[in-house]
């Protein structure tokens, strides 16, 4: 038994209570991150976290764990770089190692247009405090000498913006370490336990539905990642939310080191070594909306094969195994947080393929929101109704699903 | 390798086109209800006033030995072959679109001229 | 395995010949042009369910087809 299940079995596990103070739908990163910032930040513990399998088990618990904060718009580089500043100390201030590991990103280009995109890219992240730089070829395969730098004759990789701060964590250590801290200060998790309706008042939401009962709630938070349409619409409201499946792969042990986080916008693909050395590679989603985990041998194939274009050491490689998250995509590729229109219903959602690197800033602002019933600065932008006002936050070139 | 190919493309009514007699020897290649691409000499008489026949240089292809065709194509194909023959067939080979047409003597493929050169690649 | 759409035209293909085509439907009661234009270009039910939609033969026959499918399973019906 390791030291992270022994905390596990330590906790202590509640019966669901007929009312709470804040109901959140949902055990992922966004959930437990919005309880345990509400516990530890603003001292509200009669919260209860609806989850209907087990925590974790949602994307929070498949995705590649990415993180960083080389985005393309102000908005997103300032709320995402207060992210990376929370996940650096949250080992420290949860007491449990996350595994955190600061690795450095390159974002690699094949065209003059990816070179202009990348460029800019480290100009508005310099700007507004990420800490992103342009980088030559000859600095590329310094940071990352198993580059194939003609990318097979094909896609020579002609720069690349470099985001030292980019990173990964285990995904399933922040989500329990999350739940834990929540959880030691009073919070109740509830695993197993589906919502299955909104209670209504009028046109306000004041509770849930539960196979046990309903329970009412002074405000209830979605956060179930891409079943939220299905949840919201129950509240009457729709969103400008398509679930898509995403997969990823990883193949056996590679024996070298593989430092850095590769990725590239024109091949559509990006990697990353385990700490237990196999190489982890995701794509592009799926097009078609779905809530199936089928996984394809097409996508395998495909990204595989783009990726050996730069990496030709992969072919050595098998692949081990592969899974799918279904991801809760926004038409501008940016998060989708706050108020919703419909009194004592919020939502954090629109995490998509990024939103593993946003969980401790996610969480911290929708907790400062219920605590005070003020939308923070930080997030404003990325509320609902900027779909209705005309403020769409494009950044689609910044997504590339990690 | 593949070359470039000069055909007829037919757009016309679907029952027009069913009931079409086609050149002797000619290669007609179904390529939707309403849409036919010919390789073939000689009259086509069809029962549609309004069909529009012109010339079509958009192709490229080439006649392979049928049974060196067969096994290239199952190894690239992730669909059903056709059995009978003459036949036509089209779909993703080697993950890119291609047209083929089937006789006792030859599999004729053909793509797009801008793929091409890409196809070539791919084949054995 | 991969996702088999079946053309009328072509036969029974995977998915990867086909490009997706959304169809967005705006429900009777969102009302208002504007509602109605917001809703159109950025709304969408997501069914966890059967759905109507279509798909582009892009490497067969170039023609959209209809089609329904469960997206909790991704069979066809
Ligand atoms: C393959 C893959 C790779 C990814 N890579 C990255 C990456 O490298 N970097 C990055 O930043 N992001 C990445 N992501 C995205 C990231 O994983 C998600 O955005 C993030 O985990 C979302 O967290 P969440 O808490 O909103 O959703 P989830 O973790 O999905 O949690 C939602 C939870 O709600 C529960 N739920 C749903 N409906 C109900 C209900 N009715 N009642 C009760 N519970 C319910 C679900 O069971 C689930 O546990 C990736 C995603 C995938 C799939
Ligand atoms: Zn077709």
């Amino acid at each position: 038994m390791n030291e992270f299940i022994e905390a596990k079995v330590a906790l202590q596990w509640q019966q669901p209570k007929a009312a709470y103070d804040v109901v959140i739908v949902g055990g992922g990163g966004h959930g437990l991150a919005t309880a345990y910032y509400l516990a530890t930040r603003h001292g509200i513990t009669n919260v209860g976290v609806f989850e209907r399998s087990y925590i974790g088990g949602g994307n929070s618990g498949r995705n590649t764990t990415v993180i960083r904060a080389n985005y393309g718009i102000p908005e997103a580089v300032r709320f995402y770089q207060r992210s990376l500043e929370l996940f650096a100390s949250l080992e420290d201030e949860t007491d449990r190692w996350i595994m955190h590991n600061q690795k450095g990103l390159l974002w690699m280009t094949h065209t003059e247009h990816g070179m202009r995109a990348e460029k800019a890219r480290a100009a508005v992240n310099t700007a507004f405090g990420a800490k992103t730089r342009y980088v030559e070829p000859e600095e590329i395969k310094e940071i990352c000498p198993q580059i194939d730098l003609s990318g097979g004759g094909k896609f020579p990789v002609l720069g690349a913006s470099y985001h030292e701060e980019g990173a990964t964590a285990r995904h399933d250590r922040v989500v329990w370490a999350l739940a834990e801290g929540a959880m030691h200060r009073g919070v109740h998790v509830h695993q197993r336990a589906p919502v299955t309706g909104l209670l209504r008042d009028g046109d306000r939401v004041t509770g849930i539905e539960t196979p046990d009962g309903p329970v009412s709630a002074g405000v209830v938070v979605s956060a179930v990642g891409g079943h939220v349409t299905t949840l919201a619409s129950m509240a009457g409201l729709r969103l400008p939310i398509r679930s898509h499946p995403l997969q990823a792969f990883v193949t056996n042990h590679y024996a070298q080191a593989f430092d850095a986080i590769a990725a590239s916008t024109d091949l559509l693909f990006y990697m990353s070594q385990t700490a237990r050395g196999e190489m982890l590679l995701g794509a592009e989603i799926d097009r078609q909306p779905s809530y199936s985990y089928r996984s394809g041998h097409h996508f395998l194939e495909s990204c595989a094969h783009r990726a050996m274009t730069l990496f030709p050491f992969l072919r050595d490689l098998r692949i081990l195994r592969q899974w799918t998250g279904i991801c809760d995509m926004s038409p501008d590729y940016s998060p989708i947080m706050g108020k919703t229109g419909v009194d004592g219903f919020l939502v954090t959602t629109g995490w998509g393929t990024w939103g593993f690197k946003a969980i401790p800033v996610g969480g911290e602002q929708m907790a400062q929101l219920i605590a005070t019933d003020k939308t923070p600065e930080l997030i404003a932008p990325f509320s609902l109704d900027r779909f209705a006002r005309d403020r769409t936050l494009a950044d689609r070139g910044s997504a590339g699903t990690h | 390798m593949l070359e470039r190919l000069e055909g007829l493309r037919i757009i016309a009514n679907a029952q027009a086109l069913d009931a079409a007699v086609w050149p002797n020897g000619s290669r007609v290649f179904r390529l939707a209800a309403d849409d036919v691409f010919l390789l073939g000499d000689g009259e086509v008489h069809l029962d549609d006033p309004h069909a529009i026949v012109e010339l079509e240089t958009g192709f490229s292809g080439m006649s392979m030995e049928p049974a060196a065709a067969l096994d290239w194509l199952e190894s690239t194909c992730e669909w059903e072959l056709p059995g009978q023959r003459p036949a036509f067939a089209q779909g993703a080979v080697a993950g890119l679109a291609v047209k083929l047409w089937f006789d006792e003597t030859e599999v004729f493929v053909m793509t797009a001229s801008a793929l091409a050169a890409e196809l070539e690649e791919r084949m054995p | 395995m991969s996702l088999r759409i079946t053309c009328p035209h072509c036969g029974v293909r995977p998915l990867e010949e086909y490009l997706y085509g959304e169809v967005p439907v705006v429900p009777d009661d969102v009302v208002g042009d504007d509602a109605r234009d917001l809703d159109r270009a950025f709304m969408r039910a997501n069914t966890e369910g059967v759905i109507r939609e279509r798909w582009f033969h892009a490497m067969g026959c170039r023609r959209w087809l209809w089609a329904d499918r469960d997206t909790r399973t991704d069979e066809m019906l």
